[in-house]
């Protein structure tokens, strides 16, 4: 399970939205919110790093947000087992 | 992970988002975040994907990366991530990474045609020495090869230049970043006479425009992007332009959008040249102090074989423009000749291109004279749906921005330029108009050229990585740079080879033609990324050739090589690398890599073990070497004068290059490491501190020559978020050539005192007309180049254009990105972006599979016509991360003649459905 911390902004004016808006997404929380300046951070939570991608994508597209980056990530994905590889690498 | 501590470590991480962009947050909040971390080891990196930059901040516990964030005092990125920023620990868990050396076999034996099978290092060393041997005693020096890469570490790109020039006296090394920044590199010592860029980032909050040329920065450079846009949220008279083939992302962020055809830019830049002439904008005080004017030959060819032994039958009709061209009409009115006459030309100068000479500015506003505003909007239009009266407003809304004296101006610029096969040209045109204007070496005015991985200015430039090249801008065919190299690096005189080797597509064509027959790659994965790939498939597998790759993960070049040796990434090894705007940033090893992986570095030196002075240090045979002071075709035997300096015959490359007294004078364990590691020092069972070592020697080369770094240890302070070079007297230079910011300018307020290529013969535009040379030190040069056409259009049979590039998800070849299967599935394929009227025309509509097929090869796609890349009518564009889609067996290996670099942008193809 990964987490990462994000900063999102938005017009001051459209922060109440924005900050409904993004606790509605899945595994999302809004945690701070700066009015005067329309900046959000939120905490995402997602299995994989893709799914902390896909969701990252969701929160660009919501309406009025000029910036959401990533600032924090906590990497807590299932340890790999190293593959060794000589299958003839055919996988691809 | 159990509820309560999951909400705990999400208030702490929340916590230390806000902090970390200046949010306050109630002390609860804060201690919160401080007991998140406690448990973890936190150090400065540097992200390891594109050549932005950014700081980040990584920590670890137990061996592996358990978090990473921004580093709020990075000045590059200030706390921010783009979403590469997620691979920066994930790219070393992918659960195919490669730990262990896996070499071709058949009973137990390497067979070219075997099946991998892992096997030892010491098995994989004898292999790679066996085969080096024989290629190199029966080719000599220009019988092997090194592809390299921006993304080597500093001190793995200084290693294994010092290992082939200086030992195997080859300079047949190359980097992936030829194909990435060789033009803009060409044209910094063209235009300057020394590489690298006068501003840096700063300039972006201290100007009123931006330009992107060719440079689709909210994908490519997300984080630069962001500050432009927040320099337009503060600054109300901010304009931002988007020059591109294709409406893309940056064009949402931009007040004024110009879609032009293939190579018009340079149309373009001459017709801003002519109006800035025209309209009396020219900063005259400024050109008559600083600047030369200067031409070139214009019969200079694309980059091909001058033969089409090797083309495909196919490509035989393009590769016979290497030799001669009828000129378009278009190129006809830009060189001012009568374009109702056909003008057949011979490529008199493909060997040549680079040559230049003074002229006049008269001669200069004559070669601009042609571009009006009628020829260069008709010519370069780009969306036929836009209205030619839209489009002229729309450049002299351009020019009115340039022209104006009172606005600063940031001209940003990747490979739109530089992927082009008159990439120099273009690179030179943009300078010429920032110098007429003189808006440029200060704060906020800046023409700039991005780069595209992490070190393709800290290694492949600075430490000269090229084939022609040695570091600190010096290069391979000047004596007097061989013998200050030779010195530094107690060389016997003459052991250096000063004929310049083959660039990267040489490199494959050498594979295919039989001349180089053992090839090392490094950090890249050149069988996927050099165009025209087919040809270099067959060449790697069918030729009697051995080609070992180093690589985390079974990339296609690894698929296709002879032995694949497991390396150490990133953050598992010691390293260094540079940024765009100088910036040189160091970090420390954080993990162990896994299995038997090791790093790069650790490969080169052991395998230098492996050979021996007597072996390299005697009579070579290099065909074509003519240089004074050389026997023709010949390197001499430099053995007896090596034994006078104290080496011996047998004594190997690793004591002669490497460990040497200098060099162990640098002792591990070294307090710099707080505790940090070293697996490249521990395996190679020494006691020096090989990173440090390294670094302070290459260092050298630059200290006192306009390229000093600080001390090693000095990038490890804790308040140092890297420097941008020269650093003098403990400072770093944010702008070059102004005598406010930089201590090397001597005379006057702004000194181009880059020193190469300063002395020149005089002439116009056809031609010298005098044998005298003239000096004109401290000077920028403002080139005349005319419009050129692409080597390949459309045609009646290949009707579209196909232009390849980067997507925001993903990161050149996707061997480190595309490694996810999860990731992948965002962007599961590469599409082709076309033009829904352009698919309709065809019986195709959106998500069909196509085949796209070139004069080269053809793949299957999936159509898309509602992407966020939308081609204008006649023009599609593909990304290049998917080996599933090998988009490079489609493009043309032709390429700037002056910088080698390949013109990946314009290929012609046609579709039809699968």
């Amino acid at each position: 399970m990964n987490i990462s911390g994000i900063l999102v902004v938005v017009p001051p004016a459209r922060i109440e939205d924005a900050t409904r808006e993004l606790n509605a997404l899945p595994g999302v929380e809004v945690h701070h919110t700066e009015p005067s300046t329309g900046r959000i951070v939120v905490v995402q939570e997602a299995e994989t790093v893709e799914q902390e991608i896909a969701a990252l994508s969701r929160i660009k597209a919501l309406s009025g947000v000029m910036l959401a980056e990533m600032v924090y990530h906590v990497f807590d994905e299932t340890p790999p087992e190293w593959d060794a590889i000589p299958a003839e690498m055919a996988a691809s | 992970m159990e509820l309560s501590r999951r909400n705990f470590l999400k208030s702490g991480v929340a916590a230390a988002t806000a902090m970390a962009v200046g949010i306050p947050v109630s002390r609860i909040a804060s201690a919160a975040a401080a007991e998140t971390e406690q448990d973890w080891r936190w150090d400065k990196g540097v992200c390891r994907f594109c050549g932005v930059g950014c700081g980040i901040m990584i920590a670890t516990q137990d061996g592996k990366i358990v978090a990473t964030k921004g580093d709020p005092d990075a000045p590059v990125n200030r706390g921010l991530n783009c979403v590469k920023g997620y691979f920066n620990s994930k790219i070393l868990y992918g659960k195919d990474r490669l730990t262990q050396p896996l070499m071709r076999m058949t009973d137990g034996r390497f067979d070219k045609q075997g099946k991998f099978t892992p096997v030892t290092w010491d098995q994989a060393f004898d292999e790679m020495a066996i085969q080096f041997k024989k290629a190199y005693e029966e080719k000599g020096p220009t019988g092997i090869g090194v592809i390299g890469s921006g993304q080597w570490l500093i001190q793995e790109g200084y290693a294994m230049t010092k290992l082939m020039k200086a030992g195997f006296r080859s300079n047949n090394i190359d980097p992936n970043a030829r194909n990435c920044m060789a033009s803009a590199v060409a044209a910094f010592m063209q235009v300057f006479g020394i590489d690298e860029p006068p501003g840096n980032y700063d300039d972006i909050e201290y100007t009123d425009t931006v330009v992107a040329w060719g440079a689709n920065m909210a994908e490519a450079h997300p984080v630069l992007w962001q500050r432009v846009i927040d320099r337009r949220l503060g600054h109300s008279d901010m304009k931002i332009v988007n020059i591109t083939t294709l409406r893309n992302m940056t064009s949402e962020g931009s007040d004024l959008e110009i879609i032009i055809k293939p190579n018009t830019d340079m149309a373009l830049l001459n017709y801003l040249a002519r109006e800035i002439i025209q309209r009396d904008a020219v900063n005259q005080a400024f050109v008559d102090a600083h600047c030369v004017f200067c031409a070139g030959p214009t019969d200079i060819g694309y980059g091909m074989r001058a033969t089409d032994k090797f083309a495909f039958a196919a490509e035989k009709d393009i590769q016979a423009r290497e030799v001669e061209v009828t000129l378009t009409r278009d190129e006809a009115i830009g060189l001012g000749l009568d374009p109702e006459q056909v003008h057949t030309i011979k490529q008199a100068n493909a060997a040549t291109a680079d040559r230049h000479w003074l002229v006049g500015f008269e001669d200069f506003k004559a070669g601009v004279a042609p571009y009006t505003l009628d020829f260069v909007a008709e010519l370069a239009k780009g969306d036929a749906e836009e209205s030619l009266d839209a489009f002229k407003a729309k450049l002299v809304r351009l020019a009115d921005l340039y022209a104006d004296p009172k606005r600063k101006l940031v001209s940003f610029w990747t490979m739109g330029f530089n992927q082009h096969v008159r990439g120099t040209w273009v690179n030179e045109q943009i300078y010429s108009v920032h110098l007429l204007l003189g808006k440029i070496a200060e704060p906020g005015n800046s023409p700039f050229s991005l780069t595209g991985q992490p070190s393709a200015c800290g290694t492949a430039r600075e430490v000269g990585t090229f084939s022609h090249r040695l570091p600190a801008d010096m290069v391979v065919n000047i004596a007097k740079h061989r013998d200050i190299t030779e010195q530094t690096w107690k060389l016997p005189p003459k052991t250096l080879n000063p004929k310049v080797g083959s660039h990267i597509t040489k490199i494959m064509r050498d594979l295919e033609d039989g001349s180089i027959s053992w090839v090392w790659v490094q950090v890249n994965n050149p069988f996927q990324h050099v165009a025209n790939a087919n040809h270099w498939l067959k060449a790697a597998r069918e030729n009697d050739n051995f080609i070992v790759v180093s690589d985390a993960y079974p990339s296609i070049s690894a698929k296709v090589a002879d032995l694949i040796l497991p390396v150490a990434m990133i953050f598992e090894k010691w390293g260094g690398y540079g940024n765009a705007e100088r910036r040189t940033q160091l970090w420390r090893e954080q993990v162990p890599p896994p299995g038997e992986a090791r790093s790069d570095l650790w490969q080169i030196l052991e395998f230098s073990k492996r050979i021996t002075l007597a072996e390299v240090w005697k009579e070579q045979a290099i065909p074509g070497l003519k240089d004074e002071g050389f026997e023709e075709g010949k390197l001499p035997d430099v053995m007896a004068a090596a034994q006078e300096m104290g080496y011996t015959p047998q004594m190997t490359l690793y004591e002669a290059l490497f460990e040497t007294p200098q060099n162990k004078a640098f002792a591990w364990p070294d307090p710099v490491a707080k505790g940090h590691d070293n697996h490249t020092v521990k395996q190679l069972g020494v006691d020096w501190f090989v990173e440090k070592a390294l670094f302070e020697e290459y260092a050298g080369f630059g200290r006192g020559h306009h390229h000093d770094l600080a001390p090693f240890d000095v990038y490890y302070q804790d308040d140092v978020r890297g420097l941008r070079w020269p650093v003098v007297d403990g400072k770093e230079t944010p702008w070059r050539f102004n005598a406010k910011y930089d201590p090397y300018v001597k005379n006057g307020e702004i000194e181009f005192y880059g020193g190469a290529m300063k002395e020149l013969v005089t002439g116009n535009l056809n031609g010298p007309t005098t044998e005298e040379k003239t000096k004109f030190p401290g000077k920028a040069k403002i080139f005349f180049r005319p419009y050129a056409a692409p080597v390949e259009s459309p045609d009646g049979n290949y009707d579209l254009w196909l232009c390849t590039g980067r997507l925001l998800e993903h990161w050149h070849t996707g061997t480190m990105t595309r490694r996810v299967p999860e990731l992948h599935r965002a962007m599961p394929s590469a599409v082709l972006d076309m033009n829904e009227k352009d698919a309709e025309e065809r019986g195709l509509k959106r998500q069909d599979a196509v085949w796209i097929e070139s004069r080269r090869g053809k793949i299957k796609a999936v159509i898309e016509t509602t992407g966020r890349n939308r081609p204008p009518r006649g023009y599609s564009f593909m990304a290049f991360f998917d080996e599933s889609v090998f988009v490079n067996k489609l493009c043309i290996d032709a390429t700037c003649p002056i910088s080698k670099e390949e013109d990946f942008k314009k290929t012609a193809i046609k579709i039809y459905k699968v």
